[in-house]
């Protein structure tokens, strides 16, 4: 098994990466750190969150953890204040028991890449979301069905199994991927719905947007879902989804800004919702599964707050800017003009 | 012993058997604090099981047991599926460990030569020390693939006219995956118990059954098998304990799909792991409450496989005269 030597490989060194880098930042901390934060959460905003841990240590002189338990977990560690602050991508309406006393802060904007392994590497085929609602119904299990290759003309696509793979756990990207099936088809909104955690018609389940990204590198046939980031990073195939302007849309920077102008006036609660944007020339070119990503914290956070207050205006400006290279788009100015309004409620 | 001392020479060790006394007293009341603690704890648990579990319990009734459907987002669960993987898993671990422990555990008792025994003891017992995610990563990672491509095809050419042996799933992640993954966490279990045993067989019986011209084949299924039935089933009881609660290697093995399936190579769950997965994040007030009844539920069973171990235990030593 070549590709899992390599994969073991890959563990192996980023494991070392890890660890080496906390030694590192320890040690910087030891010398000029004003304190540490603890955080918990999205798996989705995990490679941004992971790129502003230096960066955070030696521009602000505090020294932050990140956990990608999920955003379920997330949301369950900032209700019971495990954590400094718990990061979700979806809406904290999403989940009973929430998060009541907290805050809501759209800190990054990025999109839901459906992801497939097919041997002969063809990169970017074409994906719409009917198809994709009958793939992850169950209906659809070939590559060569029909619906597959009518949207694909020309492409030679193998008779081989369709295997669907799914989030296990709550997931903040899961919310977003079945919000989008939902208001594509009527089928998978009457049987399955829209949520962090559904009852899956068919395929496997992985442990966070790793675990997802990992069973779809190793299996071939096999279709998922995840942050654009792990598209990158794992070296998969990621689909050109269809839009409702007809247009087949790759989940690159441009695309996912083009769909973030839908919504930039964030709800009371500080929710957005951006996702499959209506048919207008404005919107030719959005990607219609993106979605911005909220940070929650306590309204009290106590001792916290000065550091947690300084942490996320530190993320909605200047942290933006490790963005662009991890697929994330940088927040529109008015959802930052909105964000420190909330970061002004944290006490 | 107190009463030993005091008796033996009364005038001159008043204060010695005093003090043995007090020992006594302090001993006794420790090692009850200490038993007392672990019953508090168990009906301390049992009680907020059912108390989380309320919710669901008055929902649902008792019709949560065999519904099959985890959904969220209509609010509409069962353990159905759950109990269905807890039992198929570990049952199959269990068929597939016993006759390897057993095995192992006759090797290094009977045939093994001296040097080879300390070694294979050595690395049977690390078997058991290595954590359970760790085991769970080689799963998803090593052992899948290769059953996928090779194991699984082989079982279903050979036997797919049995409806276990299904059509392969093209992830590696399944509840075959799991039960092999299962059967290396309790082969351990089993094959150290059913070793002590072994060598706990008087060398008498043995040597005697050597002597009445017995081969040594002979010797281990006249002598040494019947001798520790009741031990190694109790062994083999602790190692279904074990494959009945395991959460997390299972959790990364066995993909994770709520439903019921007889083939081996689809992906199902298991109560542990459905816990393991789900408790956080829970979308509703009575998915969490539903998740906890699960517990609830591998808490009776394991109370019932406890219950069934001791049973055993007591009848096989009522029958040999003998305990164990």
């Amino acid at each position: 098994m070549p590709r899992n030597g390599k994969l073991v490989r890959i563990i192996l060194v980023l494991g070392a990466v890890a660890v080496t880098a906390s030694f590192a930042v320890t040690a910087a901390s030891a010398k000029r750190s004003s304190g540490s934060l603890k955080g918990a959460g999205s798996s989705f905003v995990a490679p941004l969150v992971n790129a502003w841990i230096a960066p955070v240590n030696s521009d602000l002189g505090i020294s932050m953890s990140y956990n990608a338990v999920g955003s379920g977990g997330g949301v369950s560690a900032i209700t019971n204040k495990q954590v400094d602050f718990g990061a979700s991508d979806a809406p904290l309406t999403a989940f009973s028991p929430t998060c009541s006393t907290c805050v809501q802060i759209p800190w990054a904007l990025s999109a839901t890449a459906v992801l497939y392994n097919l041997p002969g590497g063809k990169n970017l085929l074409r994906m719409s979301g009917a198809v994709l609602a009958q793939i992850y119904l169950g209906q659809i299990k070939q590559w060569n069905d029909p619906a597959i290759k009518k949207l694909n003309p020309g492409v030679n696509l193998p008779s081989m199994a369709i295997t669907v793979v799914h989030r296990s756990d709550s997931s903040g990207t899961t919310f977003n991927f079945t919000d989008f099936l939902s208001r594509v088809s009527g089928a998978w909104k009457s049987k399955v719905g829209t949520g962090t955690s559904v009852a899956w018609p068919a395929g496997v389940g992985g442990n966070h947007s790793s675990g997802v990204s990992g069973i779809v590198h190793q299996t071939p046939g096999a279709i998922g879902y995840a942050d654009v980031a792990y598209s990158t990073t794992a070296h998969l195939d990621v689909f050109k989804v269809e839009n409702r302007a007809g247009n087949f849309i790759i989940p690159r920077l441009a695309n996912i800004k083009a769909a973030s102008v839908l919504d930039t006036h964030p709800a009371k609660d500080g929710s957005l919702s951006i996702v499959n944007p209506p048919k207008n020339k404005k919107y030719a070119n959005a990607y219609p599964i993106s979605t911005y990503t909220y940070v929650d914290v306590q309204k009290n956070s106590g001792g916290s707050a000065a550091n947690l207050k300084k942490l996320i205006n530190w993320a909605v400006t200047k942290g933006q800017t490790y963005g662009p290279k991890l697929i994330f788009e940088p927040l529109p100015s008015a959802v930052v003009t909105f964000d420190k309004q909330q970061i002004a409620k944290v006490q | 012993m107190s009463t030993l001392d005091t008796t033996t020479d009364d005038a001159r060790r008043p204060l010695s058997g005093r003090r043995a006394h007090l020992g006594d007293l302090l001993l006794q009341g420790a090692a009850g604090l200490a038993a007392l603690g672990a019953v508090v704890l168990v009906g301390l648990i049992a009680y907020k099981i059912v108390q989380g579990a309320r919710l669901s319990l008055s929902t649902f009734g008792l019709g949560f047991i065999t519904h099959v459907g985890w959904d969220p987002v209509h609010l509409k669960f069962g353990a159905g599926s759950f109990l269905f993987g807890t039992a198929i898993t570990s049952i199959g671990a269990l068929l597939l460990a016993t006759p390897l422990a057993i095995g192992i555990a006759l090797y290094l008792t009977e045939l093994a030569p001296g040097g080879v025994r300390g070694a294979v003891t050595a690395l049977v017992e690390t078997l058991a020390a290595i954590p359970s995610v760790v085991i769970g990563l080689w799963g998803i990672l090593v052992l899948g693939p290769v059953l996928r491509d090779h194991v699984e095809p082989a079982l279903h050419s050979a036997l797919g006219f049995i409806p276990l042996f299904g059509p392969p799933n093209s992830a590696g992640t399944g509840y075959f995956t799991a039960i092999i993954v299962l059967t290396i966490m309790i082969l351990p279990i089993i094959s150290s118990i059913s070793r002590e045993l072994f060598l706990g067989v008087p060398s008498e019986l043995k040597e005697g059954a050597l002597g009445l011209g017995t081969t040594r084949w002979e010797m281990v299924r006249g002598v040494v098998l019947p001798y520790t039935r009741g031990g190694v089933a109790a062994a083999m009881i602790l190692g279904l304990g074990r494959a009945l609660g395991e959460a997390i290697a299972v959790a990364q093995v066995i993909g994770a799909f709520t439903g019921i399936s007889w083939n081996l190579f689809n992906p199902g769950n298991t109560l542990a792991s459905m816990i393991a997965l789900n408790y956080q994040g829970a979308s509703s007030g009575l998915e969490l409450s539903s998740l906890i009844y699960l517990a609830l539920i591998l808490l009776v069973f394991s109370v019932i496989v406890n219950i069934l171990a001791q049973l055993i235990v007591r009848r096989v030593a009522r029958s040999q005269g003998v305990v164990q």
